[in-house]
Formats: structure tokens, sequence, C-alpha cells
């Protein structure tokens, strides 16, 4: 039994005024609080990147495994973001941990995996641990594999109460995980990696939110494409992969997450730098210097 | 299964085709991971069909770019895994 969530939430005085009137909306409003930002990343550099690490190194690296990486190391430096709302609270996660989908082998459905700690991980450790995890669960032996199948024999009633009961307590208590099934709380973002081979591309992607307040931020990855840029006096050929940043305005504004994901896209356009400790903390601006 | 070299060859091959047009031109030798054909599905499928038709184990720690840059190198691998074939 774990407590993923610190003990006190984040004090007003830090939670910016427009966040705040999305936070304490009356329901009546039916306000949505969904930004997405959308932006691309130079892929060029990452596969080189890749590359050369796939040339020496122990384990197989994908861009899935440096999205982890670096949405892990950009919310060490914006702990502001690692969050998640508890009623009409927020509080902050005690690690960064990122949660990652995948294809289920066996099922043929998408599966989710928490990689925890992953800003104290290196790019080789994330790595092996996916591969890990999904062997597992490509030979029905995955920790999570038995309470998925008897998820999937409850009759729809009794999901729907369970989801309720479940989502009820979650929504208003700072709930301990307890199970293999709700380890996936322990984290505030979700990452997607959509550039497999064959995929199409991605001009607009709006990530769903998991009926679940501790899915915060989405960051997806889209497949690469070709881009012509000036440079110079003509043009060059270069290679983007589109990503796109859900996030909840009662949680951050747009200046706050416009910092974080520019944070993501320098790391994944700079992966070097991928390879460096987790970067000191920026300090969040407070609720009167944002207004 | 008893594993032939050349069966097992052509059997990983028709796996990767079977993955789309990209995929349809691999022979043994292409390099998967420089190409960017190899992501995380095609690379489980590969190592879960060795281990459930020829019996071979394989844990994370195999994951690793030389054991499965191409089809040859897999092929070498498992190979290298399987228990030699009893003498008569």
């Amino acid at each position: 039994m774990k407590w993923p969530l610190q003990d006190r939430p984040v004090p007003d005085d830090r939670i910016p005024l427009y966040n705040r009137f999305y936070l304490h909306a009356p329901r009546a409003s039916h306000v949505d609080p969904t930004m997405v930002w959308g932006t691309e990343i130079d892929a060029d550099a990452l596969q080189v990147f890749l590359r050369e690490r796939n040339r020496s190194g122990k384990v197989v690296l994908t861009t899935a495994h440096a999205l982890i990486r670096a949405t892990a190391l950009a919310l060490a430096q914006y702990p502001a973001l690692n969050v998640r709302l508890v009623g009409r609270r927020i509080f902050a996660f005690r690690d960064v941990s990122i949660r990652t989908a995948f294809v289920h082998r066996r099922t043929g459905e998408i599966d989710v995996l928490l990689v925890a700690a992953a800003d104290q991980k290196s790019l080789e450790q994330i790595g092996q641990e996916v591969w890990q995890r999904l062997l597992q669960a490509g030979r029905g032996k995955g920790p999570r594999d038995r309470d998925r199948g008897r998820l999937r024999e409850t009759s729809p009633f009794w999901f729907r109460q369970l989801l309720r009961m479940y989502g009820f307590l979650d929504r208003h208590f700072r709930l301990p995980s307890v199970g293999r099934l709700d380890e996936l709380r322990g984290g505030a973002a979700m990452v997607n990696d959509l550039s497999f081979p064959g995929a199409p591309p991605i001009r607009s992607y709006k990530p769903t939110r998991f009926p679940d307040p501790s899915d915060s931020l989405n960051l997806t990855l889209g497949a690469i494409e070709s881009k012509v840029v000036a440079r110079g006096d003509g043009f060059a050929e270069t290679h983007v992969m589109p990503l796109f940043v859900r996030a909840d305005h009662r949680l951050v504004d747009a200046y706050q997450l416009g910092r974080f994901v520019a944070a993501v896209r320098d790391l994944l356009s700079h992966p070097e730098r991928l390879d460096a400790p987790a970067a000191a903390p920026q300090a969040a601006p407070t609720a009167a210097a944002s207004e | 299964m008893s594993l032939d070299k050349h069966h097992l060859e052509a059997d990983l091959l028709a796996l990767v085709r079977s993955r789309g047009a990209d995929h349809a031109r691999v022979d043994a030798d292409t390099d998967l991971i420089d190409g960017g054909l190899l992501d995380s599905l095609l690379l489980t499928d590969l190592i879960l069909h060795v281990e459930e038709r020829y019996g071979v184990a394989f844990d994370a720690g195999d994951v690793s770019p030389a054991n499965f840059r191409s089809v040859a190198t897999m092929v070498d691998l498992v190979l290298g895994r399987s228990p030699a074939p009893q003498s008569a």
C-alpha cells in the first residue's frame, strides 16, 4: 500500500487565479478545462541519437522510451505539473512516474504500464523495464493480467457500480494505491507513441482523459513526416514528429503548459540531454505573479 | 520442434514481411533497427513466436540491438539458445 500523493494539498496562493475559476466552476457551467498544445520535434536528431545508441547499446531503444524519459525530466523541472485533483484540491505526486500505453499482444487490446520514478532512471533502465513488462503481458503473465481477466468477466451493471464507487472514493479522498490495477494512479502523465511503422500522419489529435482524475497530462507522439524548410539561401528537407500535449486548466495555465511543452520538445530535439540528470525544479509562479 | 536454420529464417521472414508494404522487401540481412521497421509490437511478436513455436526462452536482457538487428542475427540467437541436436 502506497500513498502516491504528498500529505498536504497545493496551497491556494500557489494556484493562479484563472486556474481557480476552472477549479471552482459550478457543474452547471459545463466548463471544459481541457487544453491541447500541438507542436513538432526534430525527428532527424532523435532518429540519429537512437540509431547511435542502438549501434552499441545493450537494450533496443525506441521513441517511446525517449518520450517517457523526456516527459519525466520535464516534470521534474516543472513540478507544478506533476499534480492531480482530489475533489477541488490539488495534490502533488511524490514521484515522477509515467504511464505509457501499449498493445497487449495476447488480448490485442491497449493496456497501460507505469514506469515509477522515471526521472531517476536512465534511458536504458526505462527501456529494459518496458520490454520486461511487454514480454510478461505477451505471455499472459503480467502482474495485471489476472485482475484484467476478472474485470473483463464482470457484468456491465457491476462494472458500472465498481467504477462509480471507486471513482467517488478516488475523487474525494487521497487514497493510497493498493493493488496492481490502481498502481497506474501513481503518475500524472500518460505518454502515447503513435509513431509506429505505417501510422498515418497526424494533423490534429485530442487525447481523451481516462475517467480518473490522476490522468492530468497526456503526451502523444505521431509518425515521422517530411517537411521543407528554408535553410540559408535555399530549401532543405527535414523530418519532424508531431507532439500533442493535453492538459487541464484547473491544474495549469497556458503559460505553465507552454514552458513544459518547450522542455519536452527541447529534450526530444536535443536527445543527448536525455542522459543528463534531472534539472533543478523551476519555481512555480505565485498566483500574484501570474495575474 | 527441431531447429533448421533455413526453416527458422523463412519463418521469421514471413512474420516480418506480413507487417505491411514497408516490410515486404525485407531480407535476412536488412537492418530492421536503422530502417525504422522494428517497433515494439513486432519485436514482442517475434520473441513470443519463437518461444511458443520453438520453446526457446528469452528475457528482457536479451532485447539488445545486437540480437534483434536483423532476421539473420535473430536466427543466430535462437540457434545459439536451442539445445544441441541429439547424436544418433
